[in-house]
């Protein structure tokens, strides 16, 4: 009984609970590497093959989803198709500074800039948008967080 | 409506395209609870301890500054809202960054005291919230790869489940546990409870409590064990 007392207190010491954290952790993700894999085919966001639209010389490559803005649809799927009226309308879209970059260079899917006003992303935007929206308040609670420590240094060290 | 989850039936929906949130009564219990704590928070006083001095009769009453109080009640009152959307969201994905939420609202909650013990504790909480995001996303991510989907509404149809599925819940499990199941312990250790400003503190104690109730659920969902 002495013994588990002992172990008790020695987790008592918050430097110590990281340490144990990470060594379960370690324990799950190694003993996770003899689960056989089990993919299934049916995937809710399909993905076109590897390589397939860099190799067609495709500069949206590999967020090209095809389709016309307002006329033709892009193949965006949906988990309720019923929720989502206006699916893949506009996943086409490009902003005319899109296009002309578009045009000269091959790479433009991969860049930062093709986010905003360039392709836009219905996966991110329309369909699951809401976690579109709970990432950026987490971000935003993260810089609000690290501000406010900086501007009133929660403790001077020195002082104390 | 006639899709029953764990053996109770949904009162209603809201969709939002994908990410559906849906109620039961459980969940709606859970939901309202979050929401009434928080409400409660937002219009409460910082508590104020009263100490003995030594050597006189007199008693010294020791406050909590007002810049210091109020982004603790702020981060306080986020920290539930995200509790509460944790209780009724139908996404594994949208569940996680909910946790995640709180996650990083409670670090901030604990970081905000003056007090050396309680930041070097602060420090500890958030060595671990960062591991645990990788078998928070990691987990969700397993089981999306494992099932087709992440709307636990059809993860409830589904008939099977497979050790993949399984790996993907025990990481998730882990996750949640780093993010917020460890904040009660750290809090308590560095005895915030009964500092001055405390009961805002509190919520740290039931966002884990009331996360881990839903995550018990979720897993149930995706198991499926009986």
């Amino acid at each position: 009984m002495k013994s588990i007392g002992r172990l008790w207190n020695s987790l008592a010491n918050p430097d110590r609970i990281p340490r144990l954290f990470a060594l379960i952790l370690g324990i799950v993700l190694i003993a996770g590497l003899f689960i056989p894999l089990a993919l299934d085919n049916q995937q809710l966001y399909p993905r076109p093959a590897p390589q397939e639209q860099i190799n067609a010389q495709d500069p949206l490559a590999p967020y090209d989803r095809g389709g016309t803005p307002f006329v033709e649809r892009g193949i965006v799927k949906a988990q309720y198709p019923q929720y989502a009226p206006a699916i893949g309308e506009i996943t086409a879209y490009l902003s005319p500074i899109a296009i002309s970059v578009k045009n000269t260079t091959l790479y433009y899917g991969t860049s930062i800039y093709s986010s905003p006003g360039g392709l836009i992303d219905e996966i991110l935007y329309y369909t699951r948008g809401f976690d579109t929206v709970l990432e950026s308040s987490i971000l935003m609670m993260a810089f609000v967080i690290a501000s406010w420590i900086a501007l009133n240094f929660t403790m001077r060290r020195d002082d104390d | 409506m006639d899709i029953t989850i764990l053996g109770s039936q949904i009162i209603g929906i809201i969709p939002l395209g994908d990410i559906v949130f849906y109620f039961t009564q459980f969940n709606l219990f859970m939901f309202a609870t979050a929401l009434a704590f928080t409400a409660i928070i937002a219009i409460s006083k910082t508590e104020t301890q009263v100490e003995a001095e030594f050597g006189k009769l007199g008693d010294r009453a020791v406050t909590v500054a007002k810049k210091e109080f109020k982004i603790r009640r702020f981060l306080a009152i986020i920290c539930g809202l995200a509790t509460a959307g944790a209780m009724i969201t139908g996404d594994l994905f949208d569940f996680t960054l909910f946790v995640c939420l709180t996650g990083i609202v409670n670090i901030g909650i604990v970081g905000a005291v003056r007090q050396v013990d309680v930041l070097d504790a602060a420090y500890q909480y958030g060595l671990i919230a960062m591991m645990a995001s990788l078998p928070l996303f990691g987990g969700a991510a397993l089981i999306l790869a494992a099932t087709g989907t992440i709307s636990l509404l059809a993860i409830n149809t589904l008939a099977y489940t497979t050790p993949m599925m399984i790996l993907g819940s025990i990481l998730l499990f882990i996750g949640v546990a780093g993010e917020t199941g460890v904040a009660p312990f750290f809090a308590t250790k560095a005895e915030m409870f009964r500092t001055p400003g405390s009961p805002f503190l509190l919520i740290i104690h039931l966002s884990s409590l009331l996360i881990l109730v839903r995550l018990i659920e979720i897993l149930l969902i995706i198991n499926k064990p009986f």
